[in-house]
C-alpha cells in the first residue's frame, strides 16, 4: 500500500536497506497519520501529508510524540538569488513546510511535511495541538511570510517593525555580496616549493 | 580669654576633626573592602597603583570620580536629586558627634548620646526615599521604595537591641556605658576583671544589633533597594560622579560608624583590660571597630542577598520579638539582681 | 488662543478636579532588558508589574539575530563549521558536532574512531565548562559574587586543556568533514606534519578532572548549602513534567522536572555507549534542581573523560574525503545534547558545495517559549532568579 517514494531528494538510502532491516518507522507513522508517502533516508524518517490535513495529522501523533522539536521551511526555488542553485532537474517550486515530533523516553522522532503552492502560501497554525509551536510558526511567518491562520500572536520575532521582506526566500538577495563580491580564493594554487604533496588526502574541504 | 575658651570654636574644631578621622578612616575601609574581598576570592585585588600593594587605588578612584560629568537626567526631580547625597552624608556624620574615642577624646559627649545617635542617624532613611523617586527611572523607584521599607522595618530591632544595654548600664551617654562596662564584675585575687556586655548576656543584642545595622547600611545581604544584579544600582543607578562618592563614602563611613558604636555598646569601647584609657583608648577603639567592619565584609562576600519579603519576615517575626524578650529579660535581671 | 477668563476657569477646573480625583493605581510597564546585567545577553522582557510582582510578561528577542540560516546558504561547509561555533558560543564545539555529523552521513562517511573518541572528550570537556559559568553567573544573580571566581578558576585549567589541543579557548573551529583538524603548525617550507593530542594532554586531563570534581564538592557546600541560596531557590519557579514536554524544554531544564531523557543515551552521533554515566535528574523542577541537575552534570562528564581518556584508541584522526567538499543532494537530521539542550541541524543540500538550506534548531530559543508562563505571578528578584536558572545564551536564541 505504502510506496517508498522520497519527497525531493532522489538520492536513494545509501544504506541500503536488508532482509535484516527492520521494519521502517516512517511506516509507522504514516500509517497513524493516514498518508501514504513516507521516507526513511539518511536516518531520517519523513512522511508527507496535504496542506487540508496539516492539523488533523498532528493531532493524531500528538500522544504518541509529544515533543515539538521545531518548525520550518524550505523554499524550493530553481533560481537563487545567493548561494548554489540545485543541481540536476528543474523542481517544481513551492514552500515545504516542515515539522519535527519527537518524543522523549525512546528516541522516536518523525519530520511531517507539506507543500504550500508559491501563490497561496497559507496554512493552518498548529498552536491549537502543538503550544511549543508558537514561536516557530513566528519565525516562519517573519522569515518566510507564510501566514498561519489562526495562530494566538502574529506579532514579529526577530525581525524589527519596519523590515520589508522575507529574508530566508531564495528571491531575498544579500546585499553585502551584490556590492562586493565575495573576496576569497576558490581555487587554491599549489604551494611552489612543496615536493612531497603535503598530507595527501588528510585535509578536506576548501 | 584665648581662642580655644571659646566654646564654639572648640565645638567647631571638634567636628571638624571628627569629620576628618571619619573620612580618612572611610578610606581605609574602602582599601579593606577591596583587598579582603580580592583575598577571599583567589584573587590579588589591587596591584599596581602603589607599589605593588595597592593602597593607592582608593585615591585614584576618587580622583577618577571627582573628574566625572554631572548628569542628571531630563526627567528628573533636580534639586531632590541634588540634595538627596547630602542628606545621606548628614545622617552618617550626625552620628560621629557622640562616639568616644577615650574618655575625653569626644566631641560632644551628650546625656542621650545614644538616643541621639539613632534619631540622626535615621534622616539618612529619607535620602534614600529621596534619590529613589527624584531619578525619573523606574528602576530607581522600584529600589527606593525598598530602601524605605527596609530601612523602616529595621530600625525597631535596632533600637530594641540598644534599650538592652541602655537598661544594663543605666546610662545613656556612650562614656558612661563605657564607664560602665569597665567596672569589674569580678576579682581573683585582688585583679578586677571586667566584660564587654557582649559577654555579660547581651549576646542575643548584639547580634540582632549586627543584623540591623547591615540592614540599615543596604550591604548585602539586605541590599535589595541596591540589588545590583536586579535593579541595575537601585536609587543609584543614575548618581554618578560626585553625588555617587558622596553616597559611597557614606556607606563606608556609615560602616565604621555602626561599627564603633557596637564596640560601645557591646565590645567595651575604647576600655582593655591592663591599657590606659587616655592614651591607648582610640586605638582599642578604633581596632574593635574595624574588626567588626572585617566581619561585615565578609557576611558580604559570602552570601547571596535575601528577597524583599524574607527581609521584612525576618525583621517582623523574628528579631522584633527576640529584641522585646532580651529587653524583657535585661530589665527582670537587671532589678533582681 | 485662550484668554485670561479662560485661564482663570480652567485653573479653577483643574484645582476642583485634583480635590476630587480618586486615588488610582495602575501597572507598570517595566523594560527588563534589552541592556541589562542579568538578561544573559540582549533579550528584552516587557514585564507588567504590580508593586513587585509581575503580571505578565513578553519576551522581545532578535535584538542578536545574525541571520546564520541565511548565512549557511552562502558559505562552504567548512566555512559554517567555523561560524557554528558562536551560536552558542559557551560551548563552542559542541554547536559544530551535530552539523558535521550530518553533512558526513549525508555524504556517507564516518570519522575514525579515536577522531570520535576525541569528539567526545572535548564536548564533554565543553560541557563541564558551560555548566561552570552556569555556577558562576546564577549565583552572582541573586547577589552572591564569590562563587563566580571559584567557577572560573577551575574552568581556566578545563579552557588550558582545550587550548592544549584545539588552539582555541571559545571557539575551536576543530571539526573537519569525516574527522578533525589533523594539521597542525609548521610553516609553508616545511612537510605538513600531522599532529596528534600534545604531550601530556591525557594526564593534564586527569589532574583537571581531580580538580573539577574538587570544585564541585566546594560549590556544592557554598551554593547549594547556603541557606539564603535555598530559600530564594526552592520552590521558585517550579516547572512541572508535563508542562515542561508540553513547551519543548529539552537539556538540563528537562531532566530537573523529573523527565529522565538524555539525547546521549538515545542518540548515536558519539561512541556515548561505550562509557558508564547517569542520566541526572531532579524531582521537583525549581531552580535549585536546575542547578543541581547542572553540578551533577559536571561530575558525569569528568566520569566520562576520564574513561575516554584511559580508553583512547589508536588510528588516524580523518577519514579520506576529496579536497573540495560538495555533498551529494538528500536532507538529513541530526541532533546532539548540546549542554544547553538539544540542538539539532536540518541540512538540506543541493548537491553544490555550500548547503541549500540549514535549519538550526537551538535549544535556548525553545527554552525560552515558557516564560510567559513560568514568569507570571512572580516576584521581580524571582524572575531574575529564573531567568539565571533556565541557562540561555542570546546567541542560541537569536541565531
Amino acid at each position: 500500500m505504502s510506496e517508498p517514494e522520497p519527497p525531493a531528494t532522489p538520492v536513494p538510502d545509501p544504506e541500503t536497506p536488508s532482509a535484516e532491516t527492520p521494519p521502517s518507522r516512517a511506516a509507522h507513522w504514516a500509517a497513524l497519520v493516514g498518508s501514504a508517502e513516507w521516507a526513511d533516508v539518511f536516518r531520517t524518517s519523513k512522511v508527507r501529508v496535504p496542506r487540508e490535513r496539516w492539523v488533523e495529522a498532528h493531532r493524531a501523533l500528538q500522544p504518541h510524540l509529544p515533543f515539538f522539536a521545531w518548525l520550518s521551511v524550505i523554499d524550493w526555488s530553481n533560481e537563487v538569488a545567493v548561494g548554489d542553485p540545485l543541481e540536476g532537474d528543474p523542481v517544481e517550486e513551492r514552500c515545504e513546510v516542515i515539522s519535527r515530533l519527537s518524543d522523549v523516553s525512546a528516541g522516536e522522532a518523525v519530520i511531517l511535511s507539506t507543500d504550500l503552492p508559491p501563490d497561496d502560501l497559507t496554512i493552518d497554525s498548529l498552536a491549537g495541538v502543538y503550544t511549543a509551536a508558537d514561536w516557530h510558526e513566528r519565525e516562519a511567518a517573519d522569515m518566510f511570510g507564510i501566514t498561519f491562520v489562526g495562530h494566538p500572536n502574529p506579532v514579529r520575532i526577530y525581525l524589527s517593525e519596519g523590515f520589508v521582506g522575507h529574508p530566508l526566500r531564495k528571491s531575498y538577495p544579500l546585499l553585502s555580496r551584490e556590492v562586493k563580491p565575495w573576496p576569497g580564493a576558490v581555487e587554491v594554487t599549489p604551494l611552489p616549493a612543496a615536493e612531497g604533496a603535503p598530507g595527501e588526502g588528510k585535509e578536506g574541504g576548501a | 580669654m584665648s581662642l580655644l575658651d571659646n566654646v564654639w570654636v572648640v565645638l567647631a574644631v571638634k567636628l571638624g576633626l571628627a569629620v576628618v578621622i571619619l573620612f580618612a578612616l572611610a578610606l581605609v575601609v574602602m582599601f579593606a573592602e577591596l583587598k579582603v574581598s580580592a583575598h577571599m576570592q583567589h584573587r590579588i585585588g589591587p596591584y599596581f597603583a602603589g607599589g605593588r600593594w595597592g593602597w593607592a587605588q582608593v585615591f585614584a578612584e576618587a580622583l577618577k570620580f571627582l573628574q566625572k560629568e554631572d548628569l542628571i537626567p531630563r526627567d528628573a526631580d533636580a534639586p531632590v536629586f541634588r540634595l538627596a547625597p547630602m542628606v545621606s552624608l548628614l545622617g552618617t556624620f550626625a552620628v560621629i558627634v557622640i562616639i568616644p574615642l577615650s574618655p575625653v577624646l569626644v566631641a560632644g559627649d551628650l546625656d542621650v548620646g545614644i538616643f541621639y545617635a539613632l534619631a540622626a542617624g535615621s534622616v539618612s532613611t529619607i535620602a534614600l526615599l529621596m534619590a529613589g523617586w527624584s531619578s525619573g527611572n523606574k528602576y530607581s523607584l522600584i529600589g527606593g521604595l525598598r530602601a524605605g521599607a527596609q530601612l523602616i522595618a529595621y530600625e525597631l530591632p535596632l533600637v530594641l537591641a540598644v534599650v538592652g544595654v541602655v537598661i544594663q548600664a543605666g546610662t545613656m551617654s556612650m562614656v558612661g556605658i563605657t564607664e560602665a562596662q569597665a567596672q569589674p564584675l569580678f576579682h581573683i585575687g585582688s585583679v578586677g576583671i571586667s566584660l564587654p556586655y557582649a559577654l555579660q548576656g547581651q549576646v542575643i543584642g548584639f547580634v540582632i544589633f549586627m543584623i540591623a545595622a547591615l540592614a540599615e547600611l543596604v550591604r548585602i545581604p539586605f541590599d535589595m533597594p541596591i540589588a545590583e544584579s536586579e535593579l541595575v544600582m537601585g536609587y543609584l543607578t543614575e548618581y554618578s560622579g560626585i553625588r555617587f562618592t558622596m553616597f559611597l563614602l557614606g556607606e563606608y563611613a556609615g560602616m565604621l560608624a555602626m561599627s564603633a558604636i557596637a564596640s560601645v555598646l557591646f565590645l567595651g569601647g575604647y576600655h582593655f583590660w591592663g591599657l590606659n584609657a587616655d592614651w591607648f583608648g582610640p586605638f582599642v577603639l578604633i581596632g574593635k571597630a574595624l574588626i567588626l567592619v572585617f566581619v561585615m565584609i565578609w557576611f558580604r562576600w559570602t552570601w547571596p542577598r535575601l528577597r524583599e519579603d524574607q527581609l521584612q519576615s525576618l525583621a517582623w517575626r523574628w528579631l522584633v520579638p527576640l529584641a522585646l524578650a532580651n529587653i524583657a529579660v535585661t530589665a527582670t535581671l537587671k532589678v533582681v539582681l | 488662543m485662550t484668554t485670561p477668563a479662560d485661564r482663570h476657569l480652567l485653573a479653577m477646573h483643574r484645582s476642583e478636579a485634583a480635590v476630587s480625583v480618586e486615588l488610582q493605581t495602575e501597572d507598570m510597564v517595566l523594560n527588563i532588558g534589552p541592556q541589562h546585567p542579568s538578561t544573559h545577553g540582549v533579550l528584552r522582557l516587557v514585564a507588567t508589574v504590580a508593586g513587585e510582582r509581575v503580571r505578565s510578561v513578553q519576551p522581545v528577542m532578535g535584538y542578536m539575530h545574525r541571520g546564520y540560516e541565511k548565512l549557511a546558504e552562502v558559505r562552504t561547509y567548512a566555512q559554517i563549521t567555523a561560524l557554528v561555533n558562536r551560536i552558542d558560543w559557551v560551548s563552542g564545539f559542541a554547536n559544530e558536532i551535530p552539523f558535521i555529523v550530518a553533512a558526513e552521513r549525508l555524504m556517507g562517511v564516518e570519522a575514525p574512531e579515536r577522531a570520535q573518541h576525541i569528539r567526545l572528550i572535548l564536548t564533554e570537556m565543553f560541557r563541564i565548562s558551560n555548566h561552570l559559568i552556569f555556577l558562576c553567573s546564577f549565583p552572582a544573580e541573586l547577589g552572591a559574587p564569590t562563587p563566580l571566581m571559584y567557577a572560573l578558576r577551575e574552568r581556566e585549567r578545563v579552557l588550558d586543556l582545550i587550548e592544549g589541543v584545539t588552539g582555541g579557548r571559545f571557539h575551536p573551529n576543530f571539526n573537519r568533514i569525516g574527522g578533525v583538524k589533523p594539521a597542525a603548525g609548521g610553516g609553508s617550507t616545511q612537510r605538513t606534519r600531522v599532529q596528534d593530542l600534545p604531550k601530556g594532554f591525557i594526564e593534564g586531563t586527569r589532574r583537571a578532572m581531580t580538580a573539577v570534581r574538587h570544585v564541585c564538592d566546594d560549590l556544592e557546600n557554598l551554593v547549594l548549602g547556603n541557606e539564603i541560596v535555598q530559600q530564594r531557590t526552592i520552590g521558585i519557579g517550579v516547572l512541572p513534567a508535563d508542562k515542561a514536554v508540553e513547551y519543548a524544554m529539552s537539556g538540563p531544564n528537562l531532566r530537573a522536572s523529573g523527565v529522565p531523557f538524555d539525547l546521549r543515551k538515545v542518540e548515536d552521533y558519539l561512541p556515548y555507549d561505550r562509557f558508564d554515566f547517569d542520566v541526572v535528574t531532579m524531582p521537583n523542577g525549581d531552580n535549585y534542581d536546575r542547578c543541581r541537575v547542572r553540578l551533577e552534570e559536571i561530575r558525569q562528564s569528568a566520569r566520562i573523560i576520564e574513561q575516554a581518556v584511559d580508553s583512547l584508541p589508536g588510528g588516524p584522526l580523518q577519514t579520506k574525503v576529496p579536497r573540495v567538499i560538495k555533498v551529494p543532494k538528500g536532507e538529513c537530521y541530526v541532533r546532539a545534547e548540546n549542554p544547553k539542550g538539544e540542538m539539532g541541524y536540518h541540512i538540506v543540500s543541493g548537491g553544490g558545495r555550500r548547503p541549500y538550506r540549514v535549519k538550526i534548531r537551538s535549544a535556548s530559543f525553545c527554552n525560552l517559549q515558557v516564560l510567559p508562563w513560568l514568569l507570571e505571578g512572580a516576584l521581580i528578584p524571582d524572575v531574575i532568579a529564573i531567568l539565571g536558572s533556565l541557562d540561555f545564551v542570546l546567541g542560541d536564541v537569536d541565531r
